[in-house]
């Protein structure tokens, strides 16, 4: 065990930090502390902009291997980057699915030519991507997708069909990753396909959902034959679940560490609110930032033990389950510390007609923090069956 | 000791509970969100013709001199419906501060007894903007203001002050600051008088806000046992789950045992009110603690369709963030608790249980401005 930054490491921080300063500034100076979760779909342009001047900085996909552009930079060095971004008050992440979930999946699915064409468009932060996974009929049971694929011989194009739902910032997008059944006849998590889709194409169309923010991040998306390549489907058809799953597991490896520095600004904000509007006075609120920042350690701990012990192939332990549902839980307990500090003024809007302050925002978006990406009820089940080996529950 | 209701006071509510539940549709509600006043003028005028907003008046000033008892009962089913119309603080607060004035010795009770009667028609309506709260609903939409000044109590045309409307997380609520100039003549009560007309107004207001908390919260409840039976995912309803089932369950449990403790608040709010701040306090967290578990576990178990502008779902949940805070906040009325627990002449142990007064015989613990 080794809980400190090297002297090297020391100097991977002043080289980012002295970076952003230099850069995080100007016209970017709009996207400051802009983009994070409620505010992912706010100065999308100025935020893609900004994906291409970190590239140009040599600071996007730094976990990647050299030989797709990345730095193949330490655990230590991605924490330290995660820490500067956040403490510079970094925008949320344009290219976070694409760096984060896509790029990894295609280095351990994709082959040669997917990976030849698709991640040095994310390295750039000039192509961005949004999940097809949810369906009406498929939530928290994903394997019941619906939507379907056909091979058409003639054209060698893969063909589209059905409905995704909740897929955020799809409009935003220019490709989607998509499950979908190969085999009609098929059931269950067999007989999927996993597939690259681009968005602009006349068989994709795209409706925005509002949400209880009254803005829109999420969207139906609609898919009546659309066109997908023979080239662009990830693994063979049938492998779409395992390739599904792989990418879900990217999902609670490092992007848990950039995640817990949005929480420290937060968790900052709040407490500086405290003690302006002088709620700290209240024992209560102060036990309640205590312990928010007992979690927030805890977590930070966690995602470092994990991560430091992950296998060589970059699939993660056991112990990973159990990210989704504390964080999920602790966020949402954030967000109501957030409301009880603001008192009586957590009712009151920034402006019309439904212009919700950072906390306000923060405090609905953390609602669902504890639904997507697998609810908390599931993620227990996850945890009781997969983790602790206990009898499966019926599934109908 | 009862502690049912009677026979009168479930009928009179069913009464009301059929209008509301006729009258007040979320698609009426999301009308009244885009409406320039945000209430429906008909309705306000049934309720009134119902002799709902002069419900705590005395019989001599035209109202039905009924007590906060009866009045819980229905800001309950005002609660359910998520009635956007201020019905509940109006009358808990601001009328029956009124109410106080007129049987008072003081020289503006002839004054307060025609503005009664005009209440009591329909013909006026009067809110309360309580020192404890920033906000007041509905303002623009009432004649008359209650406001304090100090100790003071001054009741103000609302035509000569300012109102600065604030947009509120929940559409249905119309809040605005008020500024405004006290003046000898819209004075009707100071001193000691004014501060225990203050106090009893907040306990009367936050006994509101507790009671439609949990019908608030109970439709919630009623909505997700609704969409878990219906929702399917892997091929049986999401409610056959027990993650799902004891979620909803809890929230049974707390909603349940919150009720009797407003009725209790309500008694001692009715028959000894300068005692009734612990009781009043102990309902607004347990309600505030009932409705907010259920607010979180109501949308958890909708999945992402609780998360949108759609589901009518989000008209209960803001409404119950919204109240939770008006009225002295979980925090304030804790510190009440507390500060006569923790007071050297509480009187504690096992005889004082059910101890008749109900609460401790010291009442200086019992100021403004705690916490
Ligand atoms: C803000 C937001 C963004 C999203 N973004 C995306 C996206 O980009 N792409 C995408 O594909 N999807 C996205 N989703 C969808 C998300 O993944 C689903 O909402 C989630 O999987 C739950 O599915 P559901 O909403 O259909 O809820 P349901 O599955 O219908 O669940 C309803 C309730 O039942 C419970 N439940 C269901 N089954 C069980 C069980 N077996 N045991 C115990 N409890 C159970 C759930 O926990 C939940 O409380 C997003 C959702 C939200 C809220």
């Amino acid at each position: 065990m080794k809980l400190d930054f090297s002297p090297k490491d020391e100097l991977f921080r002043q080289e980012i930090a002295s970076w952003l300063a230099s850069n995080l500034c100007g016209e970017f100076d709009v996207i400051r502390g802009r983009g994070g979760p409620g505010d992912q779909h706010m100065f999308i342009d100025e935020r893609k902009a900004w994906e291409q001047k970190l590239y140009q900085g040599g600071w996007t996909c730094i976990g990647w291997p050299p030989e797709y552009g990345g730095r193949d930079a330490s655990i230590e060095e991605q924490v330290i980057f995660n820490e500067e971004y956040a403490r510079a008050q970094g925008p949320g992440r344009a290219g976070h699915i694409g760096e984060t979930l896509v790029g990894p999946t295609l280095i351990a699915f994709g082959n040669q030519d997917q990976k030849d064409r698709y991640l040095p468009e994310i390295l750039r932060g000039e192509a961005f991507w949004c999940q097809g996974y949810s369906e009406p009929g498929a939530g928290s049971d994903l394997a019941n997708v619906k939507t379907g694929a056909q091979f058409d011989d003639a054209t060698q194009q893969w063909f589209i069909s059905g409905q995704k739902v909740w897929t955020s910032l799809a409009r935003e997008s220019d490709y989607c990753f998509v499950i979908a059944r190969t085999d009609a006849k098929s059931v269950g998590h067999h007989g999927l396909g996993f597939f690259l889709v681009p968005i602009d194409q006349t068989g994709v169309t795209i409706r925005p959902i509002e949400q209880l923010t009254g803005t829109s991040e999420f969207n139906e998306v609609f898919f009546d034959d659309a066109q997908c390549s023979v080239e662009d489907i990830v693994g063979e058809p049938g492998d779409g679940w395992k390739v599904a799953m792989g990418l879900l597991g990217f999902e609670r490896g490092i992007s848990t560490l950039g995640q817990q520095m949005l929480f420290q600004n937060e968790l900052d904000e709040i407490i500086t609110l405290a003690k302006t509007n002088g709620s700290a006075k209240n024992p209560q609120i102060r036990q309640r930032i205590a312990e928010a920042h007992i979690g927030l350690r805890i977590m930070r701990f966690n995602s470092m033990r994990v991560l430091s012990s992950e296998g060589a192939d970059g699939s993660l332990q056991k112990e990973s389950m159990i990210y989704k549902l504390y964080w999920s839980s602790w966020h949402r307990n954030l967000g109501k510390l957030a409301m009880d500090v603001m008192g009586a003024e957590s009712e009151v809007l920034k402006g019309g007609p439904y212009q919700l302050n950072r906390l306000q925002s923060m405090y609905l978006f953390s609602r669902a923090d504890t639904i997507y990406g697998g609810t908390n009820q599931i993620q227990r089940n996850l945890i009781a069956e997969r983790a602790l080996g206990m009898p499966r529950e019926p599934r109908g | 000791m009862n502690f049912t209701y009677s026979e009168d006071q479930l009928t009179y509510r069913d009464t009301v509970a059929a209008l509301l539940s006729c009258e007040v549709t979320a698609d009426s509600i999301r009308a009244r969100w885009t409406s320039a006043q945000g209430i429906d003028a008909n309705l306000t005028q049934q309720l009134a013709d119902m002799g709902l907003n002069a419900l705590l008046v005395p019989e001599s000033c035209g109202g039905l001199g009924l007590s906060e008892l009866d009045f819980i009962l229905l800001a309950q089913e005002c609660g359910r419906v998520a009635l956007p119309e201020p019905l509940v603080e109006n009358a808990m607060a601001a009328t029956a501060m009124l109410s106080e004035v007129a049987s008072s010795d003081l020289a503006a009770a002839n004054q307060c007894q025609d503005t009664l009667k005009q209440i009591a028609t329909g013909n006026a309506s009067v809110a309360c903007g309580h020192w404890i709260n920033p906000y007041v609903n509905m303002a623009d939409t009432s004649h008359w203001l209650l406001l304090p000044h100090g100790d003071e109590v001054h009741l103000v045309s609302t035509q000569t002050v300012d109102l600065i409307a604030q947009r509120s997380s929940d559409p249905s609520r119309r809040i605005s600051k008020v500024n405004w100039q006290p003046s000898r003549g819209t004075k009707i009560a100071g001193g000691q008088q004014g501060a225990e007309l203050w106090r009893s107004a907040l306990n009367r207001g936050a006994l509101g806000v507790a009671a439609q908390l949990i019908g608030l919260a109970e439709s919630i409840l009623r909505r997700a046992v609704v969409f878990t039976t219906d929702r399917e995912q892997f091929g049986r309803p999401v409610g056959a789950n027990q993650a799902v089932k004891h979620l909803l369950a809890d929230c049974a449990v707390s909603l349940e045992f919150a009720k009797p403790v407003i009725a209790r608040a309500a008694y001692a709010v009715a028959n000894s009110p300068t005692r009734a701040d612990w009781a009043v306090s102990h309902a607004k967290v347990a309600a505030s603690y009932a409705a907010l578990l259920t607010v979180r576990h109501g949308m958890q178990v909708h999945g992402a369709m609780g998360y949108t502008w759609e589901c009518d779902l989000q008209i209960w949940m803001k409404r119950c963030w919204a109240i939770d805070k008006t009225w002295g906040d979980v925090g304030f009325h804790k510190n009440r608790i507390h500060e006569w627990l923790l007071n050297p002449n509480a009187l504690m142990g096992a005889e004082h249980t059910f101890d008749k007064s109900g609460s401790p015989s010291d009442e200086s613990n019992s100021q403004q401005g705690a916490g």
